[in-house]
């Protein structure tokens, strides 16, 4: 997703360069034109406006990047509590990460992960019993899967 | 704008609003400074500049919407076109940007007319 927006935005911007140029190279070529023929005939020439083809392709181009741009935003996240809490809840650290699939920074999680892990609604048998298994088994996973969670 | 008790009911997170406030402030300014690019190179002058100048704004936040709003608001049940999402109001969503990207515009126009013109 990422790459797609770049590459359009990049694509827009080399069009939308050879446009300015292409303006640019007019209208030295229609001032150079209107000097020749004022000294030659002294018939003062009106000075003409762009050619449509850079005239659609500035437009063309400046759409390109706009749409480059646009792909290239991060996510929003709703503003309603219960909205945000619902899908911080159902989607978890998957629903806020940003174009490349990264976390975002400043992702804080579930906002009643304190309430949710107070001591004294601890299941302790059956964490005794996750270690036993734990112990009996002397598994490289489970060796894992508790290093990462004790931290 | 909500009132007090209706904010005490369904209250807001701050931080997500301001996620999504700087998100698209970023877009305008960015955007802002390309349609002045775009104008200058067209040579655009007084009131044709300006139209240009809004034409572009508003397409800039339909195709936001399009992108970034539409796809999760019609399906949480939003009508078309409505931003109470993600944003506090619907001026700040639409509008908002013509004044941000105001100034950029400006001096990208001026300076890439006076480039191509000179």
């Amino acid at each position: 997703m990422t790459f797609l927006s770049k590459a359009i935005t990049a694509f827009g911007g080399l069009l939308l360069a050879h446009a300015c140029y292409s303006a640019r190279e007019h209208t030295a070529l229609q001032s150079l034109r209107a000097a020749t023929a004022a000294s030659l005939t002294s018939t003062p020439t009106v000075a003409t406006s762009l050619p449509v083809d850079i005239i659609l392709e500035t437009i063309i181009s400046t759409f390109v990047i706009l749409l480059g741009l646009v792909l290239g935003t991060r996510p929003l996240r709703p503003i309603e509590w219960r909205v945000w809490a619902g899908k911080i809840e159902r989607e978890g650290e998957e629903g806020f990460t940003d174009n490349s699939g990264a976390v975002d920074k400043d992702f804080m999680g579930n906002p009643f992960s304190a309430f949710e892990s107070r001591p004294n609604f601890v299941d302790i048998r059956k964490q005794r019993r996750e270690f036993a298994e734990w112990v009996q088994k002397g598994g490289s996973e489970a060796t894992r899967y508790y290093a990462g969670s004790t931290r | 704008m909500p009132s007090e008790r209706e904010l005490e009911i369904s209250p807001i997170v701050q931080e997500s609003l301001i996620h999504n406030s700087r998100t698209l402030y970023n877009l305008q300014s960015l955007t802002a400074s390309l349609f002045g690019i775009s104008a200058g190179i067209l040579g655009l002058e007084s009131y044709s500049g300006f139209l240009f100048y809004l034409i572009f704004s508003l397409l800039t936040a339909v195709l936001f919407y399009l992108v970034r709003v539409a796809p999760s608001s019609l399906a949480a049940g939003k009508s078309p076109l409505d931003t109470s999402r993600y944003f506090r109001g619907p001026f700040e969503f639409w509008a908002g940007g013509l004044m941000n990207g105001l100034a950029g515009f400006i001096l990208t126009w001026t300076l890439l007319y006076g480039l191509v013109r000179a």
